[in-house]
């Protein structure tokens, strides 16, 4: 098995090589139908995502940031547009092949978590692993190596109930991490975290999706992080928009 | 491999002793059902199945053990004479009454007269005293659990069967049948006597020892045994041909034809299999409704699950995982307590509860198949689950 810790060496080149484009989402609509009512959440969005690159998608409530970056998972399948991820077309995926598709490829970091309340740390990375064929003791060596990585190595055998919020996001990191995924979506993974936390825990998101070689892209509320970001998209009404309206609320 | 499924399950302990307890109900209630009609098959072919005779030969009007015409004993002589039959034996059963004294109240019982000397039937669990003091005049022989319903305290206690004084000499123990009335044991003269005295007229003197039966008494049935390496079925032909008006029945046919003269007329199966039935479905709603509960407290982690990339299998295994350590966890403390209550019953209560092993392995496949079944419902709620769901809080 390849330690996914340890960065593939990458062949030395004198040439800046064009870098390589993960995702490329061209024309995305996106229709809710709730009873005889019809809502546009998206209204036509090319998105280009550069590999290696954390991308930030920003806007207010209600904008369409959610309703994308599922789109982009392979989570919801669009009423129009199409989505490239990694070379490959998956809006007309069966939902067999996306789960296959995600579970390869994609790591998912969530505002609430989302951690296995009855399990603990580590056994929720190790099932994070499971899925992916890995079990036994292989799995809990692993999980124990990325709790290690995200600095919770002494909190491996606690539940969720027993770690603060920016440990529980840093559990999540692992977890998604766990899989060695080529992309990382992220939904207001600091939301539920205070200032301070929540910026520790995107330094150490960037850190480790920058030695992993793994891309971001992360929804978020929070303009103190746009430093971090290499690509900041905003996000309006379903569209894009190059100057967003209501950028100054969140300027420092 | 972590097990979501366990955790999960254990997690929410009230919740699963409910399940628990709905499916001990349902193991339970299947149990005791298949027991009581096993227990009730077995009570109809009891005295058969306990004979040591390879025939049994009737008179051609029998339909069951208790409902025939009688033979007279002279064909107890021919029988033994038909070529292949290595012995005869003859067997009385007949209902009489019994009560404690003459201004007791009757009850009902079965006399079987049998011969104390013989082979072929016997007794077959004896407490107290001995065959051979049934070969005393006016003795009989009563089972334990019948001491109370007939009014007796023990051995040497006395009682009337149809007018003649008889005294307990011995006391058998689990030799009774839920489909007839008590069986009262006695020697071929004295069971002949206690029937013969009832058409004598009143003030006929009773004699000291009763007397030997003649060929014309009446007896029920004549037991058989072949020599050894006969063919029953010839044996029996012979038999019939010449026995004028009886038949012959191998101890199988016996024991089924009894068991479903029993079956049929009561209908047990039917109301024992709907008490049955009824166990199966009360599991499974109590399953289906608690496994469904579970999922969609826990839905928010299946569509985890699900975003994570894992397969919709891999989501029903979790699922069926949960059901099968209900179905496992059930089915030892139900089937622990049908046990207990079965030999409970067998020792106080004269109930035959009869679980075999076969019982307990196909309870324990009904509760596998009851639990997963009711897990159908579950693994449509997650079916239908959207992944997208994750993504709101
Ligand atoms: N399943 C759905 N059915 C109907 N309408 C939906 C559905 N999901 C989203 N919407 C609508 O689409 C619009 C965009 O929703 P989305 O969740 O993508 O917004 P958002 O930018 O993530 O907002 P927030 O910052 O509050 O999370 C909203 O108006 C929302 O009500
Ligand atoms: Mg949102």
């Amino acid at each position: 098995m390849v330690n996914p810790l340890v960065t593939q060496p990458q062949p030395l080149t004198t040439i800046e090589p064009t870098p390589e484009k993960v995702i490329v989402a061209e024309g995305l609509e996106m229709i809710f139908h709730s009873g005889n009512q019809e809502f546009k959440a998206l209204k036509g969005i090319d998105l280009q995502v550069f590999s290696g690159d954390i991308e930030l998608l920003m806007g207010p409530s209600g904008s369409g940031k959610t309703t994308l970056l599922s789109i982009l998972g392979g989570i919801l399948t669009p009423t129009a547009g199409e989505v490239h991820l990694l070379g490959q077309e998956i809006t007309r995926l069966s939902q067999n092949k996306l789960a296959r598709f995600r579970l390869e490829n994609i790591g998912f970091i969530f505002q609430g978590f989302n951690l296995f309340p009855a399990l603990t740390a580590s056994e929720n990375i190790q099932t994070a692993l499971n899925l992916k064929g890995i079990r036994g003791q292989a799995a809990r060596q692993h999980a124990l190596k990325l709790l290690d990585q995200v600095e919770l190595a002494d909190r491996a055998d606690n539940l969720p109930r027993d770690l603060s919020g920016g440990q529980k996001q840093r559990v999540a990191i692992a977890r998604a991490l766990a899989g060695q995924p080529k992309l990382i979506l992220a939904d207001e993974p600091t939301a539920a975290l205070d200032s301070h936390r929540g910026r520790a825990i995107i330094e150490l998101l960037r850190k480790l999706s920058k030695e992993e070689g793994c891309t971001v892209v992360m929804v978020t509320h929070d303009a103190r992080i746009i430093d971090i970001a290499d690509q900041v998209v905003h996000v309006e009404d379903g569209m894009i928009t190059d100057n967003p309206s209501n950028f100054s609320r969140f300027a420092a | 491999m972590v097990s979501i499924a366990r955790k999960n399950l254990f997690e929410d302990l009230p919740r699963f002793m409910v399940a628990q307890a709905g499916i001990m109900f349902a193991v339970g209630l299947v149990t005791i059902q298949t027991g009581l009609l096993d227990g009730f098959t077995k009570s109809a072919s009891l005295l058969v199945d306990n004979s040591k005779a390879d025939i049994w030969v009737a008179s051609k009007d029998m339909r069951y053990l208790e409902l025939t015409i009688p033979l007279p004993y002279e064909r107890l002589a021919q029988a033994q004479r038909v070529e292949g039959v290595d012995r005869a034996e003859a067997l009385i059963t007949r209902g009489s009454l019994w009560r404690k004294n003459s201004s007791a109240q009757i009850d009902p019982i079965r006399l079987i007269g049998f011969d104390p000397d013989g082979q072929l039937f016997t007794p077959w669990r004896i407490n107290q005293g001995n065959l051979s003091d049934l070969k005393q005049p006016y003795t009989v022989m009563i089972d334990r659990s019948n001491l109370k319903a007939l009014d007796i305290s023990g051995i040497g206690d006395t009682a009337e069967i149809s007018s003649v004084k008889v005294t307990v000499k011995g006391i058998t123990q689990g030799i009774h049948s839920i489909v007839s009335s008590p069986f009262v044991f006695s020697s071929l003269p004295n069971a002949n006597y206690y029937f013969v005295s009832q058409a004598m007229p009143t003030g006929t003197t009773q004699p000291t020892t009763p007397p030997a039966l003649t060929a014309k008494d009446q007896i029920t049935y004549i037991l058989v045994r072949a020599e050894p390496g006969q063919n029953l079925t010839d044996l029996k032909s012979r038999l019939e041909a010449a026995l004028p008006d009886t038949r012959a029945f191998t101890l199988e046919e016996m024991a089924q034809l009894n068991q479903t003269y029993w079956r049929r007329s009561t209908g047990v199966g039917f109301i024992l299999g709907m008490g049955a039935a009824v166990g199966v479905v009360v599991g499974m709603v109590v399953v289906g409704q608690i496994l469904y509960s579970s999922v969609s407290d826990h839905l928010q982690e299946f569509g985890t699950l699900k975003a994570m990339g894992s397969s919709n299998w891999y989501i029903y295994r979790v699922i069926i995982e949960q059901a099968l350590w209900m179905a496992v966890l059930g089915y030892l403390p139900g089937m622990g307590l049908c046990l207990g209550l079965s030999a409970w019953t067998m020792q106080t209560r004269a109930i035959a509860i009869l679980i075999t092993p076969s019982t307990a392995i196909a309870v324990f496949g009904m509760t596998i198949v009851m639990c997963t079944g009711a897990a159908a419902f579950a693994i449509r709620k997650v079916t239908h689950l959207d992944p997208a769901m994750v993504f709101k809080s």
